[in-house]
């Protein structure tokens, strides 16, 4: 394994599994470098290019692989800040990305309080101007968007997502 | 840095214009926001969001708050520009009907 660092940002990689791994303070101060990473991530495996290539750090994320992934993992990542480290920090997120040839692995751990996936209500069936929710969409939004999300509760908390292109979708990952 | 959002009052109507990333770290000042224009009833809200490229649960909640705060008070409101992510979460969180979108 090859491993080296940049800015305080870690980068490891395998012949067989090149793996991205980043850890963050568990803060939403750190949310936005994260999600741009995860950005960039998906965009290698869906061989989407930034649509403004003199505007990097756009958030561009209208390939819908990319569009998913992105929005899945915003989610997981405000509920592992506001849930496992109550919004004050002290702790830290680890965050392997692990692009494939056609699919999208995510691990996201922390050492913070665990969350109870079961309580997580789901939305109204019916929805109209009155039922229309304020809260508890992130994980609906998560499961959603992706082929899998499974979480194990800790210590160390684990995250698990995993997004794959669809069967009529062309690779097209830049190498 | 631009802020996140702007707030135009012709007189007969209230305009919200929110571009950038509407999430869990610009929701809150933009809930504030929201608070005042509910505070001051006007007849009718447009929210311009075609220049949010991206949103989350908690800037979808903030705008929820605004449509609930608006049409609560009698009045109108309409939320025009969803584009892209925020139009695909909008559909995923079947809001897009409600909303008009």
């Amino acid at each position: 394994m090859r491993t080296s660092a940049l800015h305080g940002i870690g980068y490891s990689a395998q012949v067989m599994a090149p793996c991205i791994q980043l850890t963050v303070p568990g803060t939403l101060r750190y949310r936005n470098i994260a999600v741009r990473v995860v950005a960039e991530a998906a965009r290698l495996v869906s061989g989407s290019a930034q649509r403004d290539e003199n505007d990097m750090l756009d958030n561009d994320v209208r390939d819908p692989f990319d569009l998913a992934v992105v929005s899945a993992f915003m989610e997981i990542f405000n509920n592992v800040a506001i849930h496992a480290y109550r919004r004050s920090g002290g702790g830290l997120i680890d965050i392997s990305i692990t692009p494939g040839e056609r699919e999208l692995t995510i691990e996201i751990k922390d050492h913070g309080e665990a969350f109870d996936i079961g309580d997580v209500a789901p939305l109204p069936t019916e929805l109209d101007e009155s039922t229309l929710p304020e809260g508890g969409m992130g994980i609906h939004i998560a499961k959603t968007m992706l082929d899998e999300v499974t979480y194990e509760p800790g210590p160390p908390n684990l995250w698990r997502l995993t997004k794959r292109l669809p069967a009529n979708q062309v690779a097209t990952g830049r190498s | 840095m631009a802020a996140p959002f702007e707030v135009v009052n012709t007189g007969t109507e209230t305009k919200l214009m929110v571009r950038g990333s509407l999430d869990i770290n610009t929701a809150p000042p933009l809930a504030e926001e929201i608070d005042k224009i509910i505070a001051g009833k006007p007849a009718k809200v447009i929210c311009d969001i075609s220049g949010v490229d991206l949103i989350d649960s908690s800037g979808v909640a903030a705008l929820v708050k605004l449509y609930k705060g608006v049409r609560a008070a009698g009045s109108t409101i309409t939320i025009t520009g969803a584009r892209d992510q925020p139009l695909a979460i909008f559909k995923l969180l079947r809001m897009d009907k409600v909303f008009n979108l």
